[in-house]
């Protein structure tokens, strides 16, 4: 009964620290929506170059013509490749999903904006849990200078983790799937029987995925509360702190799996498909972009609700080891600011 | 975001709703009866001009020159097959020969030295089989009757020959020398015992699990033809070819197995050994599959026409697939119906239709009055599965079944004109259907009803215009680039009979095919045989046409280059075209400019030249042009170019779906999202 108390009290708390920073979840969003944007500007320029002023442009705009688009897949390169059906709507979230399930290669320009992306959720890291952590405004500066305080021990962090992920799928995924999934299947006659077994594939890997990241979630927080310097030193606490309280980690780590859940199910029923363009074209992306930003907000609050539940078992509830950084803490700069 | 417990949950409820009947319209666990009957479509005359070419006696259908009685006994255990044939062959060539030729497809996978592993090996296709997934096909004796009449054993004499490509190490040929000639219309009678071990599936034959699906599976003979004989080795973008005749087969399985072959099943026989026989006896058909397991469900439905012969249809369908027996009855009897209506009647009265057992890889295959169609366990109603494949495999009936081309040097003629007519079936009775994506793995089924599917894209437009010049079609099809041989074979065919239907019309297309199906059925015709039939019935030999579509790989593509519309002064402007032909190939094609005050002007090109101007003074100015605006010319490998238009829209029509794009980007972001 405690435990499940703890769990929901970190997960209110977790969305109120959330709710208390809007200007995090705005700049969040933000880098979603500007390393989006050149690329889809990009596959603009081909789309316009392949449209051209055809008579087809119009019946692409005001719908969808399945035939122009194969005709587009069949000369595009790059990021062109990924123009296919599986970018509307609801579609978009399975192709997703199941592409990094089953462990898909993206294409390099879209690898490339991957990389930046998760880059910047490195750097951003330190400083959205040391604002969760603090619960007080901390400013601009105080926020960045947080980030850049955070961010080399963060990018050690990403260091051990990516390695660990490359890893779970460089040899445990291709192990799993192409080797013991294809050996158990193979001589299967029942499709749904094969299906238990992929699900029962996925589960398994993605055990590992959830675990490994529940540590290192952790992990950031405890450099983060704690102030550690070690990467190492605050990964084993991290391991601690789980094996010693993991109904309490597990089960809120549940709960917000839940409202992902809920998300989806909510995205699957709304999400917008090929539609006209001008107003419908609009007010589809506007729908399109809160379901972005509640995914946006639900990430955060697995980050807020996290570094809650922490908190919460050190009996301090706002305790964070380190001062709020001073940035620039230069000489030189302080007498350029003067 | 940490979204893979989740994921896993969404898959789940995924599959919750995918087997909900109120979702997919299917109403599990009971059959119900289908309308066999659909007269919804156009009436047309039954049957042809041509009278039938035939020499045979009353109530044969073929000349029944290839013969077979078949004991074969089936070791589940040792997935082994060993079996008796006695063959009786008369020939009907114009000349003799001194051998007998037979078909080992088994030895295509009997080592990676095959002609068809190593095809396949050089195009990147399948990779080799595992250790246990090798078969063969051993003859053990060869006995051929002498003109006295007495047993001859000629196991000695029997050795492999590679015609094709003199790959010494390729098993799939064997030749008999029978050590006297065989004269026409001389018989011969000879009996062979071989021992054959069962493939992991290759080439759609095999076994998986308990399920089997068994094809060429017996020493079958090749066809005498008025140069030699035509018994081409197994290739790896080839199918086969032989002789009419009567097939008695009986087939030793385990007691409880269900069993499924080409012709009827005769009698049933428990051995009180644990094993059954079962009798199955086929007439003027050219090949016998067969198929067995004891997982499968067994319905059956009968479709009758007021003017067509009734047909029995045999259901076998997966356990799994209880929900789809509807879909599965219901498609068959709408291609019975179309193809009997248009070309002609499906004589032999039973069909029996294999739902193959997830990886199987027998899906999707014919056989004289069997065959497989291809189903999954979750497959929304409005996509193609299985209507799209049934359709073409019940069509093959009409084309391979009883217009017996040779698959190995002219796929297109079966392959081709069955693509055709089956996506003129679809558009006919499977309306809307939608392009369905596969997720996780392939098992999560996604339809998109944004996009419905046009029988154009069942012409397989896309398909083809990736490959368009892979191969010129009239290239023996053995010759064909295995991986790019169905482009041509299939989809290049499709498009181009498509676009004659446009050009001649719906009515004289089924008269040319009906006139074709009528004349060669229960034959072997060559392409030669078709263009004559085409010639003869249209009036017009479309010599131009069949060498651009047919005798050469060149590719079509007309453009518009230029189009202006400048103000020359008072109501008066005027309006320039520049078309352009792109491609190689030529056709003719229409070019229409449309003006704002809705009159419009069509030139007839004859596409020769490399580009052709158009130019007009008008009091009003033009709007758009469009080349072949009617799409005539379906071969058009980029149709998006044929228009140009002064009012652009292509800065809207791409904002819309660089934005749509967009939100993809984003959420495959967050989802990458879960590892920071």
């Amino acid at each position: 009964m405690a435990f499940s108390s703890r769990i929901l009290t970190s997960w209110r708390d977790g969305w109120r620290r959330v709710a208390a920073a809007p200007a995090v979840a705005a700049g969040v969003f933000a880098l979603t929506l500007l390393l989006a944007l050149p690329l889809a500007m990009v596959l603009r320029g081909a789309l316009t170059s392949q449209l051209g002023s055809s008579l087809v442009a119009g019946r692409v705009a005001d719908g969808v013509d399945y035939d122009w688009w194969q005709e587009f897949s069949a000369q595009a390169t790059g990021l062109g490749t990924t123009f296919s059906p599986s970018i509307l709507g609801f579609a978009a979230t399975l192709d997703n999903v199941s592409g990094v399930l089953d462990g898909r290669a993206e294409p390099a320009p879209v690898a490339w904006a991957l990389a930046l992306y998760l880059a910047g959720w490195m750097f951003l890291s330190g400083g959205i849990v040391d604002r969760y952590a603090r619960q007080r405004p901390t400013r601009t500066h105080g926020f960045f200078a947080a980030c850049g305080v955070y961010g080399f021990r963060f990018l050690r962090l990403a260091i051990v983790a990516g390695l660990f992920y490359w890893w779970l799928f460089a040899f445990v995924h291709p192990w799993l799937f192409d080797t013991q999934y294809v050996n158990l299947t193979r001589g299967l006659g029942v499709e749904r029987i094969a299906f238990l077994w992929r699900v029962a594939f996925y589960s398994a890997f993605g055990a590992l995925l959830v675990l490994a990241n529940l540590v290192f979630d952790y992990t950031k927080v405890r450099i983060v509360v704690e102030d550690r310097r070690s990467v190492v030193g605050a990964l084993v606490a991290a391991v601690r702190f789980i094996r010693r309280r993991p109904r309490q980690a597990l089960g809120l780590y549940a709960l917000n799996s839940l409202v992902f859940v809920a998300l989806l199910a909510l995205w699957a029923l709304v999400a917008p498909g090929a539609r006209g363009a001008g107003f419908s074209m609009w007010a589809g992306l506007v729908v399109a972009q809160l379901y972005i930003l509640a995914r946006l907000l639900l990430k955060l609050q697995f980050m807020a609700s996290q570094t809650a539940l922490f908190q919460a078992n050190l009996a301090h509830a706002a305790y964070t080891a380190a001062p709020v950084p001073v940035w620039p803490e230069s000489a030189a700069a302080e007498t350029i600011a003067r | 975001m940490k979204f893979l417990i989740a994921a896993i949950s969404c898959i789940c409820a995924l599959v919750f709703i995918g087997t909900d009947p109120s979702v997919f319209g299917q109403e599990p666990g009971t059959i119900q009866s289908v309308p066999l009957l659909d007269n919804s479509g156009p009436q047309v005359p039954l049957g042809t001009e041509a009278p039938p070419v035939t020499n045979h006696p009353p109530g044969w259908l073929s000349p029944r020159n290839a013969n077979y009685e078949i004991d074969a006994r089936l070791d589940h255990d040792a997935k082994t097959i060993r079996g008796r044939e006695t063959i009786r062959w008369r020939n009907i060539s114009g000349q003799p020969t001194a051998e007998l030729q037979f078909h080992l497809y088994w030895n295509a996978w009997r080592d990676a030295d095959s002609t068809w592993l190593r095809e396949r090996r050089v195009s990147g296709l399948d990779p080799e089989p595992r250790v246990d997934g090798w078969a063969s096909m051993d003859v053990i004796s060869v006995r051929v009757k002498d003109a006295a009449g007495d047993w001859q054993d000629l196991t000695a004499q029997m050795r492999f020959i590679a015609p094709d490509d003199g790959n010494g190490l390729d098993r799939t040929v064997m030749t008999v020398p029978l050590g006297r000639e065989v004269g026409p219309e001389a018989t011969v009678e000879a009996e062979l015992q071989w021992n054959a071990t069962i493939p992991r599936p290759f080439a759609r034959t095999g076994w998986v699990g308990d399920y089997y699906f068994v094809a060429q599976w017996f020493p079958k003979l090749g066809v005498l033809e008025e140069g030699g004989w035509n018994t081409h080795q197994f290739h790896a973008a080839t199918e086969f070819y032989s002789d009419f005749g009567v097939y008695d087969v009986r087939l030793t399985v385990p007691r409880g197995f269900v069993v499924g072959a080409s012709g009827r099943e005769t009698s049933r026989t428990d051995n009180g050994d644990g094993t059954a026989t079962h009798a199955y006896h086929g007439e003027d058909i050219h090949d016998l599959a067969w198929t067995a397991s004891p997982n499968f469900i067994e319905l059956t439905q009968r479709f009758e026409h007021p003017r067509l012969p009734s047909v029995d249809m045999r259901l076998l369908l997966q356990k799994e697939r209880r929900s789809q027996a509807d879909r599965y009855f219901a498609i068959t009897a709408a291609t019975l119906k179309r193809y009997g209506e248009w070309f002609g009647p499906y004589p032999y009265g039973h069909l029996t239709i294999v739902d193959p057992a997830f990886e199987s890889q027998s899906d999707g295959m014919e056989y004289p009055t069997l065959i497989t169609g291809r189903g999954r366990w979750l497959s929304p109603p409005s996509v193609q599965t299985p209507e799209m494949t049934t359709a073409h495999e019940a069509g093959h009936q009409w084309w391979y079944g009883m217009v017996a081309t040779n698959e190995a040097e002219h796929a297109w003629m079966d392959e081709g004109i069955n693509t055709y007519a089956t996506a003129r079936v679809i558009d006919e009775v499977f309306t809307p259907n939608h392009v369905e994506l596969r997720y996780f793995g392939g098992f999560i089924p996604w339809a998109f009803p944004d996009l419905p599917l046009s029988r154009l894209d069942n012409d397989r437009l896309a398909g083809y215009r990736l490959n368009a010049e892979a191969d010129a079609p009239w290239t023996t099809t053995l010759r064909y680039w295995p991986g790019s041989s169905t482009a041509i074979t299939y989809y290049k065919t499709a498009l181009w009979l498509h676009t004659l239907e446009r050009r001649l019309g719906w009515p004289m297309m089924q008269r040319i095919l009906a006139t074709y199906f009528e004349k060669w059925k229960f034959r072997h015709p060559k392409p030669t045989d078709f263009f004559d039939v085409v010639r003869e019935v249209s009036g017009q030999g479309h010599v131009v046409f069949f060498d651009e579509a047919y005798r050469s790989s060149n590719t079509f593509d007309y453009g518009v280059q230029a189009f202006r519309s400048d103000r020359q002064g008072e109501n008066a402007y005027r309006t320039t075209v520049v078309v352009q032909r792109l491609g190689e190939a030529v056709f003719p094609v229409d070019v229409v400019t449309t003006f704002e005050d809705r009159t419009e002007v069509n030139e007839t090109w004859d596409g020769r030249d490399r580009r052709v101007i158009f130019a007009y003074e008008r009091p009003a100015k033009a709007v758009s042009v469009q080349v072949d605006p009617d799409r005539v010319l379906l071969l058009d490998v980029a149709y998006s170019n044929n228009s140009r238009t002064l009012t652009p829209r292509g800065n809207e029509a791409s904002l819309k779906w660089s934005l749509t794009w967009l939100v993809w980007l984003q959420d495959l972001m967050l989802t990458y999202g879960f590892f920071v």
